[in-house]
């Protein structure tokens, strides 16, 4: 059954001859599935929002990324202002925000398109950009202020991770839960030299909070990465917009046991001002 | 509005806030539940909670907490609503006031300890709160 519009965009990377072979299982499946719809090209000289814009009728479109996660960067920074609902066919790497999400590569991608199992996700925000992952700063002595009350840094340095929807950058994802109106703050200190084999030293505690707004501060420029763009600064306003982006997941996406998401929220109440 | 699930996080095990080894904190903070330290704080730490001083961290900070295992070295007053445990590596430079107290040989104390004479506790929890109110 036809779900209202489609809008497929393409990324320009896909014209490339190694993805002939997967595009077009992708484009059968589609088509027996019954899921068409308008279809434009990212291209370098276009603006993303402009093309986007011209394929897209009204809130009841799907916006489907094919692509990668960099393809839906390059569209999330003005999605969610545009109220539709966005679906992902990751068809290369990196695809860490599509294993978040519970989404197969390929064409097994268009079954949970079909599905439509709609989840509405929070939307991080690093000044007035959205992003959808997490935020991160690597190698720094950067502090993160929370609500003007305290603050917050590595005192040797090391890395600072701000998560919605969970990690880009690490081998090993690590989920957070972009459903329960809070960024999840992490930070990682530059680690000591640990022992090996039989001496090795336990894995040590890693610093762990939750906000809902703060600012990014440091006494030098700091390169700042939220999902794959990059700022320089010393200041920067984060945030989180809680419910603001409608995304078709998988049904493979991680499951909170019940109440989790809502014993968080309280116990990080006072720390958050919520 | 479509049908929501929440989906979660194997990083968000049990919510509780953790500052580590290397980690430094300068302020007032405030929080709700559990709350482990093994890093630095300056300022004040509050919490409704259960508070874990590592026997790592140094806190130069006054303390609130509805109960407390105090391992590391804390340099400030130290207010617990409900019971205050020391261990053998604690150093605390400070008044200690506590409803209930567990004292391990070896630890260190530097300033008056009184124990049944809470002077103000913290906002116990929303669902110790029901909890009293039924039994009631």
């Amino acid at each position: 059954m036809r779900h209202g519009n489609y809008a497929f965009i393409y990324d320009d990377f896909l014209s490339d001859r190694k993805f002939e072979h997967v595009l077009s299982e992708v484009d059968a499946r589609l088509a027996s599935l019954d899921l068409t719809g308008r279809v434009g090209r990212l291209t370098l000289f276009r603006n993303a929002r402009d093309i986007v814009q011209s394929l897209v009728q009204d809130s009841d479109t799907t916006v489907v990324v094919v692509g990668n996660d960099r393809t839906l960067d390059k569209v999330l920074w003005f999605l969610p202002d545009m109220q539709v609902t966005l679906a992902y066919i990751p068809v290369g790497p990196p695809t860490n925000v599509a294993s978040l999400l519970g989404i197969p590569i390929g064409a097994g991608a268009c079954d949970v398109l079909s599905a439509r199992l709609i989840e509405w996700l929070d939307v991080g925000r690093l000044d007035d950009r959205y992003f959808l992952s997490e935020i991160s700063l690597s190698n720094t002595n950067a502090a993160i202020e929370v609500e003007g009350k305290y603050r917050i840094s590595p005192y040797k340095g090391g890395s600072i991770f701000i998560r919605n929807l969970g990690s880009l950058t690490e081998a090993k994802p690590e989920w957070a839960d972009a459903k329960d109106g809070l960024l999840e703050v992490i930070v990682k200190p530059v680690e000591e030299k640990a022992g090996s084999g039989f001496f090795r030293k336990a894995e040590a505690p890693v610093t762990r909070l939750f906000l809902s707004s703060g600012n990014i501060v440091s006494d030098q420029p700091v390169e700042v990465k939220a999902d794959y763009y990059a700022a320089n600064g010393m200041r920067f306003e984060i945030g989180v917009e809680p419910k603001k982006l409608r995304f078709v997941t998988g049904r493979n996406r991680r499951i909170s046991p019940e109440g989790e998401g809502l014993q968080k929220a309280r116990h990080n109440a006072n720390l958050t001002g919520i | 509005m479509p049908e929501t699930k929440n989906f979660m996080p194997n990083s968000v095990s049990n919510g509780m806030t953790v500052i580590a080894k290397g980690v430094k904190v300068e302020g007032d903070f405030d929080s709700q539940g559990d709350v482990m330290i093994e890093g630095q704080v300056n300022g004040h730490v509050s919490t409704n909670g259960l508070l874990t001083v590592g026997n790592e961290a140094r806190l130069k900070a006054d303390v609130s907490a509805a109960n407390a295992v105090v391992a590391g070295d804390v340099e400030g007053t130290i207010n617990v609503s409900g019971r205050l445990e020391l261990k053998a590596t604690a150093k605390v430079q400070g008044d200690v006031t506590c409803e209930t107290a567990i004292v391990e040989a070896g630890a260190a104390l530097n300033g008056k300890f009184m124990v049944g004479q809470v002077k103000s506790a913290p906002a116990p929890r929303q669902s110790e709160a029901k909890n009293a109110a039924k039994e009631s």
